[in-house]
């Protein structure tokens, strides 16, 4: 897992400056060091190969066009990567289910919320490590609905069946659990 | 505030995951400018998040390295602004909780069709319009020469008009002069070998006035025509030549006669003489008066 953080040839910052100087050599080491994480992200939202690889080249075009909206006191390079990859591949999914709802509705009204449903419980078939076993189910869903699929509260609350104001923190016991597995990696 | 409290409330869990509202996010922003404890415990709770995301990594086909390097090479050609989605302009963090409608890379395939399909669209139009050209340029030449033809005909008309304004002209004040009773009809007719020849004399005698009408007299030789005189004691005075061919049926006016006793015609060379040439009187006829 190391290998997918930046190497020694060059450090955070000097990422940050290689891009924002336009070097293309830096924006392929980024690219080769970041784009497992990133494209497993997009897999992970879009559940479909074609898709994340357009999604995969639209993240790394936003980062090379971003690079000078990146705030350094807000989050690692990292952080900042993620969060456009994890939105350009939510907002992908969305407005894919966005046009399929529409597409239920011309048919008959009431299909756009199955839709969604069949969307979110996709999520149970995605790939699954073994190390993440440790996880119960409902830990693991918690985090990838929200991360993945940008639920919201509510949404979660009723997809697995919870009271509104426990999520917050099961999420929280969700993430203690993950750190103590991680730990153990 | 309760830092160790907050931290345990599964907020900051919740914010890292993406799961607050814009406020709740807003009010953690500033929890973690505030509290340096905070701040911790997000990086913390952030770096798990994104061990557990590696977790997931894989490696992308190849053929999308090269891809994306182009297109970042292309950037500044119009290809490479294509492949760019509307709202990058924007920050990304600051559109975590906007909705987004995003162009897909996919979407470029459906714009080269709908390209090709405003081409065909563009080719069929200009098709129809070289055939409507074609089409009117026909219907053009057609009225055109339809145009020609009326203007020539209405060209024709207004001359015929004018030819019979004329002539009506000229038979009204015939007319009129047939009715003026100061005109004194004398009729001169051919003896001999000239017998059956007819003409008559209006003489105006107040007026001093002399029309003559040719009713019945050959056609002259080309170089030749017909005079009237006048003869006032044995002594012929010039009235004037007169046509014949069309005027032949008409009044022609002639000199001024103050005083006639026979009115003589006889054929002279074209012009007319001075002086009547005796053998070649063709009409006389002793004038009314």
């Amino acid at each position: 897992m190391s290998d997918l953080r930046p190497s020694l040839t060059y450090t955070e910052a000097e990422l940050v400056q290689g891009l924002k100087a336009r070097d293309e050599k830096v924006f392929s080491y980024v690219y080769d060091h970041y784009s497992p994480a990133l494209y497993g992200v997009a897999l992970k939202v879009v559940n479909d190969e074609n898709t994340a690889v357009d999604v995969l080249q639209e993240i790394f075009l936003k980062i090379w066009r971003g690079i000078e909206r990146y705030d350094v006191d807000k989050g690692r390079l990292f952080t900042w990567m993620l969060n456009i990859a994890r939105n350009t591949a939510i907002d992908t999914l969305r407005s894919r289910a966005h046009k399929l709802g529409q597409k239920m509705q011309e048919i008959g009204n009431g299909h756009q919320q199955q839709e969604q449903l069949i969307v979110q419980q996709s999520v149970d078939h995605l790939g699954l490590s073994k190390v993440l076993d440790q996880l119960n189910k409902e830990q693991r869903t918690i985090i990838d609905l929200a991360y993945y699929r940008g639920c919201t509260q509510e949404e979660i609350a009723k997809l697995l069946d919870m009271p509104l104001g426990t999520v917050k923190t099961r999420m929280r016991n969700a993430i203690i659990q993950l750190r103590n597995i991680l730990k153990q990696v | 505030m309760d830092v160790q409290r907050y931290i345990s409330s599964g907020i900051i869990e919740s914010y890292v995951v993406g799961l607050v509202s814009e406020r709740e996010a807003r009010e953690v922003e500033n929890a973690i400018a505030e509290f340096p404890e905070i701040r911790a415990a997000v990086e913390a709770c952030r770096q798990d998040m994104e061990l557990y995301v590696e977790l997931s990594a894989v490696k992308p086909p190849k053929a999308i390295r090269t891809r994306i390097l182009d297109a970042i090479e292309n950037e500044t050609q119009p290809e490479g602004e294509q492949l760019l989605p509307e709202e990058l302009r924007r920050p990304d963090a600051a559109g975590e909780e906007e909705e987004k409608v995003f162009k897909m890379p996919a979407l470029n395939i459906n714009a080269a069709q709908t390209w090709l399909y405003v081409a065909i669209g563009a080719l069929l139009l200009l098709l129809v319009s070289v055939i409507c050209n074609f089409y009117y340029a026909g219907q053009y030449k057609t009225y055109l020469q339809k145009s020609t033809e009326l203007l020539a005909s209405e060209e024709t008309l207004t001359q015929q008009t004018k030819v019979y304004q004329a002539r009506q002209q000229a038979l009204e004040k015939e007319l009129s002069l047939l009715k003026d009773p100061a005109l004194k009809w004398t009729r001169l007719s051919g003896s001999g070998k000239h017998t059956g020849q007819l003409a008559a004399i209006a003489w105006n005698t107040q007026s001093k006035e002399v029309y003559l009408l040719a009713l019945s007299l050959p056609e002259p030789a080309a170089d030749q025509q017909y005079q009237l005189w006048a003869v006032v004691n044995g002594k012929p005075v010039d009235a004037g030549v007169f046509e014949m061919g069309q005027q032949q049926h008409a009044l022609q006016k002639m000199k001024e006669i103050s005083a006639a006793q026979v009115f003589i015609i006889t054929l002279e060379k074209k012009g007319g003489n001075t002086s009547p040439a005796l053998d070649q009187v063709f009409l006389a006829g002793k004038a009314n008066s």
